[in-house]
């Protein structure tokens, strides 16, 4: 059997799906579907992409223009954690390598932005190599202790290298994306829709096939002759490109970096969105990005008590639905059309 | 070197105080407890309030903080985790969660400002020729009391003996007729109680603030990976090992390498030898 298939097996059984029966009816309905997918895909884009006719003011421009990032950050989170089941808690290690790139290769060697957020990038993967490749021979919560472990220990290094990278402060004085509102937004927002299909694309690839069945059974996919570190170093790497990439963005947007973009506080953010839109999934986590932003800011009226309330309206939701919120909705659909 | 030595010592009676309730916790259920240092944050805050604000004497206050932790270990056993037990990540998920809540409710009442946290004695005396903190004296004390006492359950009772079978087997366990879910709860509470008593006892010589929680739970990581996950002599000599090197390496390189040790020994644990030094030779 080639990989895919081998994958599909191996995804199929464990999931506890019932064999699959080749009918054509049951085709054509999967194909109705998908083109329903696309469809409210390319009408929330479209939805997304006219905000700043709508937005009363350049703080609303910004938040939305901060919930496309975190949008395309939880996203990265997912390739990796959601289909292989390496919970990584240290994605804040690719995000602040990326914007602490980005924000000095800007503020002290004047680069221009688009070889700063290249090389965002390559610094979040190259991180990745060094420091997520060794761990992924882990598993569960002693991967999540080894990733959690090295974003904290670079977010020491912030504060002990104070002369280059300002300590606690941080680096001001990053050039903004763009002098527009309107500008900067449209362009986050064609980043994270070219991250979540990009990525959305390859999980549904044979390869993606490959890393939905680790998640399912790692032995049996040894067992089956597939090599499968290779498949969750390649999966690592997207996760880190996307949060590098996101991270040298997120330094311009905010025009300031400092410590807690490798802060724990960072990584259980994006898991936490990541978490309640659906994990496994991509177009979920990135809604879930997406729409927790856009809570998290509604409550900001509340002051103090802002995290107070979203962690409190969280938490029941946590326990209520340990699986996320989207595999039951999607559960509950597909059993009311059989 | 002797002040090496000496506050080496006190703070490993309290880090093995603290990473003995999180080894506990994970060898019982297979909880990573990211709220354990919630714990400790609980019972200095408690203490606070109530010694500072309502004019309780200070060891009542102490004892009440203790208790009130510990109450708070049962509701998050019960209430958190026993529902989600199965998902591990919906176990750390929750957890953290929770340590975010607990710090926004102290924020909430309490703001940024550190508190002071009044010691248990203001004298000092000299131990190898060092001036030793009279309040750093009673915390060593009472932590090595506090750990024997825990060895003594865990390795002399009936309860012990049960919470051992249930870190063995949990179903053959219940199949005995064992109370796993109360083992759990009892060893929640017995967890929490540990690091409130280290956190009232530290507190004085700590910033107190509502974040307060990160720092314990990162060390008691360190040590339970050292000491090998859930294995409690493996602990033990683990809080002796990273407190003497934390305290040599502030000594002579600066406090602010002294907080990279225990996230360098996390990360460089897992990935030389992810069983740690006494931990069972299993797949991670």
């Amino acid at each position: 059997m080639k990989p895919a298939e081998t994958a599909t097996a191996i995804a199929g059984v464990s999931a506890g799906a019932p064999h699959r029966t080749a009918s054509a009816g049951a085709d054509r309905q999967n194909a109705g579907q998908r083109a329903a997918g696309w469809a409210a895909g390319a009408v929330i884009l479209v939805g997304l992409s006219v905000v700043p006719a709508f937005a009363r003011n350049g703080y609303t421009l910004s938040v939305f223009t901060q919930a496309a990032l975190y949008a395309a950050m939880a996203a990265g989170w997912d390739v990796l954690s959601g289909y292989t089941g390496r919970e990584n808690f240290g994605y804040a290690l690719f995000v602040g390598t990326g914007a602490y790139t980005a924000a000095l290769l800007d503020a002290r060697l004047h680069l221009p932005l688009p070889a700063g957020i290249a090389a965002a990038g390559g610094a979040s993967v190259l991180a990745a190599a060094l420091a997520g490749v060794p761990a992924l021979r882990l598993r569960g919560p002693y991967f999540a202790l080894a990733t959690l472990a090295a974003a904290g220990i670079m977010e020491r290094f912030t504060l002990i290298l104070w002369p280059v990278t300002g300590g606690e402060d941080g680096i001001y004085e990053i050039t903004p994306l763009s002098l527009s509102g309107t500008v900067t937004y449209e362009a986050t927002l064609v980043f994270m829709a070219v991250v979540v299909l990009g990525l959305y694309t390859a999980t549904r690839s044979p390869w993606g096939m490959v890393l939905r069945a680790i998640r399912a059974s790692e032995t049996a996919c040894e067992a089956s002759g597939l090599n499968t570190t290779t498949y969750k170093i390649g999966a690592l790497l997207l996760s880190a490109l996307t949060a590098g990439v996101a991270g040298g963005l997120y330094a311009h947007v905010q025009e300031h970096v400092g410590p807690a973009v490798y802060s724990v506080e960072f990584s259980v953010t994006v898991i936490i969105m990541a978490f309640v839109g659906g994990v496994g999934t991509i177009w979920g986590a990135a809604a879930g990005g997406f729409l927790l932003t856009l809570l998290g800011e509604s409550l900001r009226s509340l002051g103090p008590y802002r995290l107070l309330l979203y962690s409190a309206i969280l938490l029941p939701v946590i326990i209520a639905s340990p699986r996320g919120i989207v595999a039951p909705v999607l559960d509950w659909l597909k059993e009311r059309q059989r | 070197m002797a002040d090496v030595l000496v506050l080496g010592a006190v703070n490993s009676a309290v880090y093995a105080m603290l990473a003995l309730g999180f080894t506990l916790i994970f060898g019982v259920g297979r909880v990573v407890n990211l709220a354990h240092g919630t714990f400790y944050a609980i019972g200095v805050y408690v203490a606070y309030t109530l010694v500072a604000v309502t004019r309780l004497p200070l060891l009542a206050g102490a004892a009440a903080a203790v208790l009130a932790a510990a109450a708070v270990g049962i509701g998050l056993e019960r209430l958190l985790i026993q529902p989600v037990r199965r998902w591990t990540f919906a176990v750390l998920i929750a957890t953290v969660v929770f340590a975010l809540l607990t710090q926004e409710i102290i924020y909430a009442f309490y703001g940024y400002t550190s508190r002071n946290i009044p010691s248990f004695t203001t004298q000092t005396l000299s131990i190898l020729g060092v001036t030793v903190a009279g309040q750093r004296a009673i915390t060593f004390a009472v932590a090595v009391l506090a750990i024997a006492v825990v060895w003594i359950l865990i390795y002399r009772t009936r309860f012990g003996s049960a919470v051992l079978a249930v870190a063995q087997d949990r179903e053959a366990a219940v199949y005995l007729g064992i109370d796993a879910d109360g083992v759990s709860r009892t060893v929640m509470a017995l967890s929490a109680g540990l690091a409130a008593a280290a956190g009232v006892l530290v507190a004085p010589v700590l910033v107190v603030s509502p974040q307060m929680w990160t720092l314990p739970l990162v060390k008691s990581f360190a040590i339970v990976i050292l000491g090998g996950l859930g294995s409690i002599p493996g602990s033990l000599a683990a809080s002796v090992l990273l407190a003497y090197t934390e305290t040599a390496v502030s000594r002579f390189a600066g406090s602010a390498f002294s907080d990279l040790v225990p996230l360098v020994v996390i990360l460089f644990t897992l990935l030389l030898r992810p069983s740690g030094l006494l931990g069972q030779t299993v797949e991670p």
